[in-house]
């Protein structure tokens, strides 16, 4: 049996055990399901009572501790619906029916006690609902008004029983969009209503209320999932807990890379269902890939591939120049006693934590300077390549110098003496003997100058204005800047394929740096 | 290679790592460096493998001068504590690397490799990584790799430290015997006082960045110079007590509070000569158990070692360490008579710690 299974059915019931009275089972699971669902409004009422008015002030956290209420009051039941079947769980091995019949018996009373709260207090689906105050049914005409509340909003504002709807404002509706509207609308919002009496084309302005009908049949729906919930939880192998859990948390990553990856082969989408030009369901189309490659986004006209290999130089040339440097400054500190020695380490911790961007036109000016030097500023001046890949080096290297420095202070002197008395000259044993003992080290700055210089924006943008050095999320901007009406499908297209890269990196990386290195060497220096 | 170490001196800022070494080495002579830890002996080490400059005075291999010549044109080889084996490359990599820096033609390092690694009995490994070997391997490749490069001086530094007791047994004949085949000037630098003992031609007993003494194993025993040499060779060490020898009657006497006793003119007139307490040294295996014997004490501790037992005896404020046959069954709390071997004794001028008996 596996750790986190022991862990999830610790009371596992055995066959031969003497049986307990069902009712007292039944006591011990909805006392549970109480407990978390007590403990849980205790959260929730300190999370927007008391940690949102501390907060008031900065509105960030407002809205997190919104967000952090209703999410726990979102998980209540279902935290209810766990700790209640953990109680049935014992039961699945012996007794399944038993387990069942346990399990959903607290579900529905779990859920009566949740509905009845919810029912007190107007909140979850009693909650007050946008709403116009007259019943609807579709025509072939249009929306036709079968009855109107007495004194309700479509009465104050004059619609009459009979009146077939058409528009809101100019938007042609049906009944279902019709519904949608009124639904995303807050509290006094005015729609106005293009509708048919008689056979006069008429205009009304109908002002949103919210009511709460309190209707039952909408526990329905409720009450399955819940059901379904708690058989599926009753079932459930103790071991997948921890990877259901860990799927949730990550749904939202995993839905944020499902949504560009649909975009980029949809004509456009709603959330992440894919629509065409006629709102249903399909519209796939590579046009926003081949957009990419033919050079012409929404008017924009460019050639990818230049963009692709000025990124693809800063980043290379970042990654060279960081490693090399970096590892060779680590090793000098690491290893070596010179005077200046300390004032060097703690100055790089300094630059570090310097923003880079307050340097940014202080650099402007060194790299127009080095711009007017003759060969030199054509390598490293503005508006090259080779000035922006230097300006971004020096921002990394604080942290690569002390990173390896690190690396090589874990290194036993032994080995590099080792060497030195085998015969190797000082920089053929870093080369030969050190360098392979941080290939981890190595590897992970690379990735970290890789990425970071494939996806710099900031310092490629200020210092290559107005010129053909362009790299991928500079363009990337421009596509939004410069393009109107922006075609978000076709950025992300672009945004995808600027990914591409990194992917196909991080495929033959990843070997590398799960590789767990086997050492060599034993005891003290 | 005679090795000659002249005044040397090395010091970091103003720690001094080794005062004013002198040391001559013979071609082809084992020596250990013994010493507790921070004695200076791995410094010494270090300093003759070219890892550390000498602050002064001269080291000579032969004629040459090699102060400042760098450790890879040295031609030494050096096994480590650590091992320090390469984990990146192979077993055969690792023995080979030395060849290829001396850009020795490939098949010459495939053949010389696999001589050395079957002298080692480490042939069948040689496509394993050190992370695949236990630590006795793992050393066998260590020392091929020093081997390998058929250096003209070879370095240890607490070689067998890492290794459990048996292998160290093991190892310990086994370099003794490829030294002494090889005829290979070596240094050997341990804290282990029975490796220094076992294997060396002769020991350098270091203290305090200090030579002690330059001698052979059987002279380090029986003729300790200075106190802090018998106190450190011998297993169970030395016991210590202050006396004062006087003569009597043409005999001499070593006294102290409840402690008399009688000893040859042999060694009794050199530490009669000088005035006061002298410190007096006895090994435990000089000192017996018996009713014969005409010291009485009480056992305060016993350690049993299965071959013998080791027992701390009080004599009134004294304590000796006295080496009683396993057989015997004493108890804490038992009074016993001792009787000391006064032909074994030793004398040491308790101001300068030298030796009473033996002059350097």
């Amino acid at each position: 049996m596996t750790g986190p299974e022991e862990l999830f059915d610790s009371a596992k019931i055995k066959p031969d055990e003497a049986p307990r009275a069902f009712h007292q089972d039944l006591i011990d699971a909805l006392r549970l399901g109480v407990i978390s669902i007590v403990l849980l409004l205790i959260a929730a009422f300190f999370f927007s009572r008391i940690v949102h008015p501390l907060f008031a002030l900065g509105s960030v956290e407002e809205t997190a501790m919104d967000v952090l209420t209703r999410l726990i009051l979102l998980a209540l039941p279902f935290v209810a619906y766990i700790a209640a079947a953990s109680v049935a769980r014992r039961y699945t091995g012996a007794d399944t029916v038993r387990a069942l019949a346990l399990a959903l018996t607290c579900t529905v009373i779990l859920f009566a006690l949740i509905s009845t709260g919810h029912y007190a207090l107007d909140y979850g689906v009693f909650a007050p609902q946008p709403s116009l105050q007259m019943t609807l049914s579709q025509t072939d005409a249009g929306i036709r008004v079968d009855a109107i509340a007495p004194g309700g909003a479509a009465e104050t504002a004059e619609i009459q029983v009979g009146d077939v709807i058409t528009a809101i404002r100019r938007d042609p509706m049906d009944l279902q969009s019709f519904n949608r509207r009124v639904g995303q609308a807050a509290e006094g919002d005015p729609l106005r209503l293009r509708f048919i009496r008689g056979a006069e084309e008429m205009q009304e302005t109908v002002r949103v209320v919210l009511v709460s009908d309190k209707q039952l049949g909408v526990l329905i729906p409720g009450l399955a999932l819940g059901l379904i919930f708690t058989v599926i939880i009753v079932f459930l192998p103790g071991h997948w807990a921890p990877y259901i859990a860990l799927v949730g948390l990550l749904s939202p990553l995993i839905v944020g890379y499902a949504w560009v990856i649909i975009a980029t082969f949809s004509f456009r989408t709603e959330g992440l269902i894919p629509l065409d030009g006629n709102d249903n369901i399909g519209g796939f189309t590579l046009k926003n890939w081949e957009s990419i490659f033919a050079g012409n986004i929404s008017g924009l006209e460019f050639n990818i591939w230049p963009i692709l290999m000025t990124t693809l130089a800063i980043a290379v040339v970042m990654t060279v120049v960081v490693l090399l440097v970096s590892s060779m400054a680590g090793y000098a500190l690491s290893r070596m006693n010179f005077p200046g020695r300390r004032f060097f380490l703690s100055f790089t911790l300094i630059l570090h934590g310097f923003p880079a961007i307050t340097l940014l036109i202080p650099i402007f000016i060194v790299l127009l300077r080095l711009g007017n030097l003759p060969i030199i500023g054509d390598l490293i001046g503005f508006n090259t390549i080779g000035g922006i890949a230097l300006v971004m080096v020096a921002f990394q290297l604080p942290l690569g110098v002390w990173l390896m420095k690190g690396f090589f202070d874990n290194i036993p002197w032994d080995m590099e003496r080792s060497a030195l008395i085998d015969g190797a000259s000082r920089f053929r044993t870093y080369w030969e003997i050190l360098l392979p003992q941080i290939r981890p080290g190595l590897l992970a700055l690379g990735i970290f100058a890789f990425i970071g210089g494939w996806n710099a924006y900031i310092i490629p943008a200020t210092y290559s204005i107005g010129s053909g050095v362009s790299n991928m999320p500079v363009f990337l901007n421009e596509l939004i800047d410069e393009t109107a009406p922006v075609d978000w499908n076709q950025v992300a297209a672009v945004g995808l394929f600027q990914l591409i890269p990194i992917f196909i990196f991080f495929i033959f990386a990843q070997e590398y740096l799960l590789n767990i290195y086997a050492g060599g060497t034993k005891g003290s220096s | 290679m005679r090795i000659t170490i002249d005044n040397l001196t090395k010091k970091f800022g103003d720690v001094v790592g080794v005062e004013d070494l002198t040391l001559h080495i013979e071609d082809g002579e084992f020596v250990a460096f013994l010493g507790p830890s921070g004695c200076g002996k791995t410094t010494t080490l270090l300093t003759l493998a070219g890892i550390y400059k000498p602050t002064d005075g001269v080291i000579r291999f032969g004629d040459r001068v090699v102060n400042t010549v760098q450790p890879k044109d040295r031609n030494i080889g050096m096994v480590f504590q650590s091992y320090a084996l390469y984990p990146h490359m192979t077993v055969f990599q690792n023995i080979a690397y030395p060849l290829k820096l001396k850009k020795v033609s490939k098949a010459d390092q495939h053949d010389r490799v696999r001589q050395v690694a079957n002298v080692m009995g480490i042939g069948n490994l040689l496509d394993r990584r050190p992370g695949q070997l236990s630590g006795g391997q793992q050393q066998r490749v260590a020392l091929g790799r020093a081997l390998v490069k058929e250096p003209d001086i070879l370095l240890f530094d607490e070689p067998l430290s890492n290794l459990d007791a048996r292998l160290r047994l093991t190892m310990r004949g086994e370099i003794k015997h490829l030294q002494k085949n090889l005829a290979i000037t070596s240094i050997y630098v341990t804290h282990d006082q029975v490796e220094a003992m076992t294997m060396a031609d002769r020991i350098a007993v270091m203290s305090g960045g200090h030579l002690q003494a330059f001698d052979s194993p059987d002279e380090l025993y029986n003729r300790p110079k200075t106190q802090f040499v018998a106190g450190f060779v011998g297993n169970p060490p030395m016991n210590f007590v202050n006396v004062e020898v006087s003569q009597a009657n043409g005999s001499y006497v070593a006294q102290a509070e409840a402690l008399q006793l009688t000893l040859g003119a042999e060694r009794g007139e050199p530490a009669a000569r000088s005035d006061g307490e002298v410190v007096l040294g006895m090994r435990p295996e000089d000192i017996q158990i018996s009713d014969a014997g005409d010291v009485a004490g009480e056992i305060f501790i016993v350690e049993p070692l299965g071959r013998e037992d080791l027992i701390d005896v009080r004599v009134g404020p004294h304590s000796f360490i006295v080496l009683a046959g396993a057989e015997t069954q004493y108890q804490a709390g038992d009074p016993v008579k001792l009787s000391f071997d006064m032909g074994q004794s030793q004398f040491f001028d308790p101001a300068t710690e030298r030796s009473l008996l033996w002059r350097q």
